[in-house]
């Protein structure tokens, strides 16, 4: 996993919970890597199962809604470091269809070893658009919360369904209707 | 800052830190990666660099090893470069000598090479430039050359390359198709199948077969159109095949036509027709392959015929048919198995029908069911023939069944079964047994004497009452010749009689034999010849009847009726020599009394001259009787002599000359016929009538009606008085001889008996009806 995600959590654990949470869940995770992270490498995915595992002990938050909150953090810390690609966007429901064939790419181009998951179309209209989220991660819970952040940056709302195909969360189809 | 928040901090920085060093090793490990990928693509690009290269000079390296020849020329033809294979071909070489190409070229071919090479000048490039070149003296080549321009960078052409192409070849090539076209022509020639070439209709080409079945000659028939000799057998199909052909959906049929022969004749002949297209895709010519399939179109329907005559044979045959295959299923039945089985399922339906279970579903109909069954099944199960096998049916009948299992190239593949209703023929065997029976005992029994005899007369049976009327027992006949064992004195006849029983003659015929006791019998022989079953005469069936007694008595009667004859005749002349010698004493007496009463006259008194008067009405009264005696005894056969009369005249004739009083009138109610019969005999006849009827009127007008009726077979006159009458009693007495109603003196009774008499001989009756006071009508009727 790539690193930028770890320093990204760890950051929204500091600024939400403190730098004493930030330590804690690194003790308590006895990580390979010993909680450094630098946005250019790449650590097991393991290590962020271990954190959020332990976030959700020392917080008693569910796993869900922490993963869904780091989404929402996530989206800005991306859009801070990569402000061009969400700048060549109009409207939410143009950045959601061009994820695979667009924003992915770029993300490939400066990290080749990227794991990235995939999204499909299957609907799409001017105010609306269906896709199924296929990870073997199965966070699909931090897809939601960068979908719904994506509506908040363009000033708009979505109602966004989901729906679990594969009970492990690692293939899920998203309903999103734009508001108004 | 309390120390916890100062020792978390430090972690945190210390993190951080070794992050960030993280990064630094990251990036640097990066940045060398890039400097060996720049270096690497330098590297690449050079090798790249080298190969291109490498691949010019090969380019060059092809041209000069092509195995066509290639050269390069200036504007005027001069060769710049040539590949080896070049200087193979034009047997010279620039390394060596100059050369212009235009020096090869052939003169026939100048004007063509100038044109060609202006077009390349124009265009660029020239294609397929064929000619003729002249190698050295007497070596010419066909070639085919390709060429294009080469330019300089001012895009000025300064040369150009060609491949030159040796197509003496292909020249050879096309020598040789025109031989295999030869080749072709002989095989279509000598086909045996008749191949035209059809262009619009028009018969362009035909070979020696087609010929041979129409009769026409080649010249005639590219004259004509091929609908002149052809015609399709099926129109319909002919169309919209040609509507195919047209449409290029398909590009060739076959389908069957009559063509017409010269000599007037047909053939049909199975034709595949294909077509040959042009360019355009369109139909230039049309060739027909004409098989004559006459005879085998003959020989199916013949096929197709005998096929129907069998399986309408079978069907129609007065024998139940009945064929399995080798799985018991049923493949065949006709209606008489249906009739006989009593199945009301039609013949195609019961195909495919299981027989072991058809069987035990119809078992009811056998007298025996279960031994029925068994029977079948061990008959198919053996496979071999069995005739004759007789089955009970349960309402009485008998079936007569055949088995034959049919083998088809040695394997069993099924079986027929037959089956006939033997009970008619079963029934009249018996019925023929008990009528045989029956006659056997008439025979024995009946009152004929039975012989047969073969041809030699050699007597095969005899019946008891031949043995009785010949008094020779059975065994002592039988197998002797006939006319050795009886006495026959007329033994000729017999002989005669048996030899024409061998050409089929019956007849009857009387032998005189002498029996065993002696005495002469009479037999009456009816004979008719013995036939065998294929109609040749075996020999003779004679019946005998003794007819000894109905001889003797018949010999009695001829001898009476001769003795009739004698004494008939002698009665006649006796009649005649008496009435003769009665009448001229009767003359001589009538005479005497005249002379007496003339040469008396003054002599006797009233009373003697009134006996003398009644003498001589006596001797009067006493000739007529004589005459009428005499009359009567001459009517009979011998004397008729018969002619056509006029009942008419006879009846004119008749009024002329008897005494009719003057109070009676005669009248003829319609017109009487002209009869064939004797004309004096006729007249007597009726004038018998007549002057009976004018004499018994006492009334004041007196008539008689003569009348005349016509029945298929006679002639019905009548004769009607409104006289006295006769009474019933005297009815039939009238007409026997000396009888007479009344006792006029004139009357003699003879007449009426004379009047029968005739009659008789005209085969006619005579009948009356009288009543007293008002008169009699007398019927006769004569014979036609």
């Amino acid at each position: 996993m790539k690193g930028v995600v770890f320093t990204e959590f760890l950051e929204m654990v500091e600024s939400k919970f403190g730098l004493e949470v930030v330590d804690t869940i690194i003790e308590n995770s006895n990580l390979p890597s010993e909680g450094i992270y630098t946005s250019v490498g790449t650590y097991n995915f393991n290590e962020m199962v271990s954190l959020i595992t332990n976030l959700s002990d020392e917080v008693k938050a569910p796993m869900g809604d922490l993963i869904y909150a780091f989404g929402l953090y996530l989206f800005d810390g991306l859009g801070k470091s990569h402000p061009e690609v969400i700048q060549n966007y109009t409207n939410p429901i143009d950045l959601l269809y061009a994820i695979e064939d667009h924003i992915h790419v770029h993300v490939k181009k400066l990290y080749p070893d990227a794991e990235l998951p995939s999204f499909k179309i299957l609907d799409k209209t001017d105010t609306s658009i269906s896709m199924i989220y296929t990870s073997s991660r199965g966070l699909y819970r931090l897809a939601h919360g960068l979908i719904e952040k994506t509506f908040e940056h363009f000033n708009g709302t979505a109602i966004i369904n989901y729906e679990l195909i594969k009970e492990d969360g690692t293939e899920v189809k998203f309903d999103i209707l734009q508001n108004g | 800052m309390d120390s916890k928040e100062v020792t978390v901090l430090k972690k945190a920085l210390a993190r951080q830190i070794k992050a960030r060093k993280q990064a630094e090793s990251i990036l640097e490990e990066k940045s060398k990666e890039l400097y060996d990928t720049t270096r690497h693509l330098k590297e690449a690009n050079n090798r790249l660099e080298d190969i291109l290269a490498e691949k010019v000079n090969e380019l060059d390296g092809i041209f000069v090893n092509l195995i066509d020849p290639y050269v390069v020329m200036d504007m005027t033809g001069n060769i710049i470069k040539m590949n080896a294979a070049a200087k193979e071909f034009l047997c010279a070489d620039i390394s060596v000598e100059k050369i212009n190409l235009n020096s090869f070229v052939h003169k026939d071919y100048v004007e063509y090479t100038y044109n060609s090479f202006k077009s390349l000048v124009e265009v660029g490039t020239i294609k397929n430039y064929r000619a003729k070149l002249v190698i050295t003296e007497g070596i010419e080549k066909y070639v085919e050359i390709n060429a294009s321009l080469i330019f300089n960078n001012n895009h000025e052409p300064i040369g150009a390359q060609g491949v030159i192409r040796d197509i003496n070849q292909e020249t050879e090539i096309k020598q040789l198709l025109g031989e295999q076209r030869k080749q072709l022509d002989i095989i279509v020639q000598n086909s045996p199948l008749g191949i035209v070439l059809v262009q619009n209709k028009n018969i362009i080409k035909v070979n020696n077969t087609f010929i041979n079945l129409l009769g026409y000659t080649e010249a005639e028939l590219k004259t004509m159109s091929i609908h002149d000799v052809s015609a399709a057998e099926d129109p319909e199909q002919r169309e919209s095949l040609f509507q195919k052909l047209e449409n290029g959906e398909i590009d060739n049929f076959s389908i069957i036509y009559k063509y017409f022969k010269k000599d007037g004749g047909f053939i049909l002949g199975k034709t595949a027709i294909s077509i040959v297209r042009n360019q355009n895709g369109s139909i230039d010519y049309k060739v027909g392959m004409i098989e004559d399939i006459t005879h085998e179109i003959e020989a199916e329907k013949q096929l197709q015929d005998s096929e129907n005559r069998l399986s309408k044979l079978i069907a129609n045959l007065h024998t139940g048919i009945l064929v399995e295959d080798q799985n018991r299923k049923i493949t065949l039945t006709n209606k008489m198995f249906h009739d006989i089985f009593s199945v009301n399922i039609s013949p195609e339906k019961l195909k495919g029908f299981d027989c072991v279970k058809a069987i035990k579903k119809t078992k009811s109909l056998f007298k025996n069911p279960e031994a029925e069954i068994e029977r079948a099944n061990a008959i198919v199960e053996n496979k071999k023939l069995v005739l004759s096998d007789e089955i009970e049916m349960a309402d009485g009948r008998i079936l007569e069944r055949d088995f034959i299992p049919i083998f088809s190239e040695n394997k069993y593949t099924g079986h027929l079964w037959t089956y006939t209703d033997v009970t008619i023929s079963r029934n009249y065997k018996q019925n023929l047994e008990s009528e045989k029976e029956k006659y056997r005992s008439i025979i024995a029994n009946m009152n004929l004497g039975l012989v047969e005899v073969d041809t030699n007369e050699i007597v095969q049976t005899v019946n008891q009452s031949f043995t009785k009327m010949s008094g020779i027992p059975e065994e002592e006949i039988i197998g002797k010749k006939a006319t050795d064992i009886i006495k026959i004195v007329n033994e000729d006849i017999v002989t005669s009689k048996l030899a024409s029983r061998l050409n089929g003659k019956s007849d009857s015929y009387e032998i005189d034999v002498i029996d065993a006791k002696g005495n002469l019998k009479h037999w009456l022989i009816s004979g008719a010849p013995k036939y065998d079953v294929t109609g040749k005469v075996i020999g003779s069936l004679g019946i005998h009847l003794d007819i000894t007694e109905q001889k003797t008595f018949q010999n009695q009667k001829e001898q009476l009726v001769q003795e009739l004859e004698k004494s008939n005749q002698g009665l006649q002349e006796y009649a005649h020599i008496v009435s003769h010698d009665l009448k001229s004493p009767l003359r001589s007496i009538n005479a005497l009394c005249s002379w007496l009463n003339e040469d008396y006259t003054d002599v006797l008194d009233e009373a003697g001259k009134y006996n003398l008067k009644m003498m001589q009405e006596k001797v009067e009264a006493m000739d007529n009787l004589i005459d009428g005696i005499l009359k009567y005894s001459t009517i009979n056969n011998d004397t008729i002599v018969n002619s056509s009369v006029d009942v008419n005249e006879v009846i004119t004739e008749i009024t002329d000359i008897i005494f009719i009083p003057e109070h009676v009138k005669i009248i003829v109610t319609n017109k009487l016929p002209t009869i064939f019969a004797d004309r004096t005999k006729i007249h007597q006849l009726i004038q018998n009538f007549l002057s009976n009827a004018v004499v018994h009127i006492e009334k004041e007008k007196g008539l008689v009606e003569i009348g005349c009726e016509e029945t298929p077979t006679h002639w019905v006159f009548s004769i009607k008085d409104n006289g006295v009458g006769i009474p019933k009693e005297y009815h039939e007495k009238i007409f026997k001889i000396f009888q007479s109603v009344g006792n006029k003196e004139r009357s003699t009774g003879i007449g009426l008996s004379i009047v029968k008499k005739i009659i008789d001989l005209y085969e006619g009756k005579v009948w009356l009806e009288s009543e007293i006071g008002v008169g009699t009508t007398f019927f006769f009727s004569l014979k036609k």
